[in-house]
């Protein structure tokens, strides 16, 4: 066990000079101990020279305007595949190559649905800095929505290519369950504001939460974890779950949890063109109704607030196939 | 046409109008603050080494490693990154145990060897990012006054995903994940000056 001396103490055992130099010596000490240590790069002579740590660069300014480009190239297509073109075909490659670049090469981590985030907190904290990236993420599939619906959800967004490709056996939904689901990403988008912007501070009596700012929609991302094939095991498992549940109910995530989907079902109410199943010779033989997994087509009409564009509903149309067919014969005379 | 989809019609137009002016000035708020082509890194001078790189990265290997800088290390055999200083010694004096967990600090002798006094010897400290989890123990030890405060954490940009948000710096205690620009070199000199690495 170790003495404590007092002052008193410490004069009656080394007093005057005495503790003086036991001073200097410790000091002395101190100093050898510290030198030792602290030592600078020897010199080796001639035999060694010093190793360059590596510092491996980022990623050129050009991936990120190329991440824009292909961000307009793909809105724009999808708005062509879906509206002018009809073709279900050409939609799902477009969804494909958005899969392989967004999700498994640029890894999913350039995504409107995240920067609903930093949105938020650039809004909420003044020095916040955000990404010119970011702001053309957010806001180009808005100004889609507005212009031609839900394109971005069709064509270029990784994980609605992901959750429509496993899409094998779909089922349909009860509209009364499907609607009450349907609120859920208001929910959902209202806690990732306010975790994003603020935080959680709450006092109710006596109980006390506080909440550092989080970016809850990244922590709770579905599918990043498939794209950078590692991730905590509740992100991964989530995946699978929804990847499971997207078999039978079309793209569960995008349709009753995506916040980003929510805001783009709110502005693409709006829209100025938007998928309308069959040109002005109906049959009403309701195929559409059926052949659209997500419940988006009501009394023989796609609901733009719903409809992700995914094109399906004219592939199921017999009178579509004969229109084309006619636009063929009418494209070549033989 | 009848009159209520004409009605519907002028909703839609104001509607999409009042949207595009909403998205327009919102854009143009955000564009005042835009940050130009910075990347995360880590400040040494604010770094605490806390263990929040390793596991707040968003990968589950983080992309934050230990760093050795040649130059200032002092190539020491009682490397106190190396070697756990408190942990029991041989009969030469050398420490048993080792700080880094993932045993991903290697050495190697320098010139020529004494084998019978490794006092004599120099070793040059080399990071194998194979192993390395970024959890900063061997940083840590590495401060003054023990060691030269030659291992620094860094953002290592082959493995980083670059983020939107880096979730390090989201749960970073001591605002140590600053934005540099490219080429995303850490500062090698603190800029408050009363601060010594």
């Amino acid at each position: 066990m170790r003495r404590r001396f007092s002052r008193g103490q410490l004069r009656f055992i080394a007093p005057g000079r005495v503790r003086f130099l036991l001073v200097a010596l410790a000091v002395f000490a101190a100093s050898v101990l510290y030198a030792q240590y602290q030592r600078t790069p020897p010199d080796f002579g001639e035999s060694y020279s010093f190793p360059t740590p590596t510092h491996p660069e980022p990623d050129s300014a050009w991936i990120h305007s190329l991440d824009i480009l292909m961000l307009v190239a793909g809105l724009g297509l999808a708005a062509w595949l879906v509206l002018k073109r009809r073709s279900r075909n050409g939609v799902m490659m477009l969804s494909i190559g958005a899969l392989a670049y967004f999700g498994f090469y640029r890894k999913g981590c350039i995504c409107p649905i995240g920067a609903i985030q930093n949105v938020t907190l650039c809004l909420a904290d003044s020095s916040y800095l955000i990404s010119i990236g970011v702001i053309a993420f957010f806001f180009l599939p808005l100004v889609a929505a507005l212009l031609f619906g839900r394109v971005f959800c069709s064509g270029v967004c990784p994980l609605g290519a992901l959750q429509d490709m496993v899409l094998l056996w779909p089922k349909k939904v009860p509209q009364k369950l499907d609607r009450a689901l349907r609120w859920l990403p208001y929910v959902y988008l209202a806690l990732a504001v306010m975790f994003a912007g603020w935080g959680l501070h709450m006092k109710l009596g006596s109980w006390e939460i506080r909440a550092a700012r989080r970016f809850l929609i990244c922590e709770w991302d579905p599918f990043i974890g498939l794209f950078r094939l590692s991730g905590p095991f509740y992100m991964l498992a989530i995946g699978a779950g929804l990847i499971l549940l997207g078999m039978f109910f079309g793209r569960p995530y995008c349709r009753w949890l995506c916040p980003y989907g929510g805001i783009l079902s709110l502005l693409s109410r709006f829209s100025w063109k938007n998928v309308q199943i069959t040109p002005d010779k109906e049959l009403d033989c309701g195929l559409c109704a059926e052949a659209c997994p997500y419940g988006a087509i009501r009394e023989l009409r796609a609901d733009r607030a719903t409809c992700l564009s995914c094109a399906r509903c004219y592939d199921s149309c017999p009178r579509h196939h004969e229109l084309r067919k006619e636009a063929l014969v009418q494209v070549k005379p033989s | 046409m009848s009159e209520k989809s004409t009605r519907r019609k002028f909703i839609d137009r104001s509607a999409r109008i009042a949207g595009f002016v909403g998205i327009g000035a919102t854009a143009g708020v955000l564009a005042r603050r835009v940050s130009g082509d910075h990347v995360y890194q880590v400040d040494p001078f604010k770094c605490t080494a806390c263990d929040k790189c390793r596991t707040s990265c968003v990968l589950s290997f983080s992309a934050v490693k230990a760093v050795n800088d040649f130059e200032k290390c002092g190539y020491c055999m009682l490397c106190p990154a190396y070697f756990d200083v408190t942990s029991f010694p041989d009969e030469k004096g050398i420490p048993s145990g080792k700080v880094c967990p993932q045993d991903a600090l290697k050495r190697r002798v320098v010139g020529k060897e004494d084998p019978d006094d490794p006092n004599n010897n120099y070793y040059e400290y080399v990071i194998d990012e194979e192993r390395c989890d970024g959890c900063g123990k061997c940083v840590k030890a590495c401060k003054p006054p023990a060691g030269n405060g030659s291992l620094r954490l860094e953002i290592r940009y082959a493995r980083c995903v670059e983020c939107n948000e880096c979730a390090i710096k989201v749960a970073c205690p001591d605002q140590a994940i600053i934005r540099v620009k490219t080429p995303g070199m850490a500062p090698t000199e603190s800029p408050d000056e009363t601060k010594v690495l």
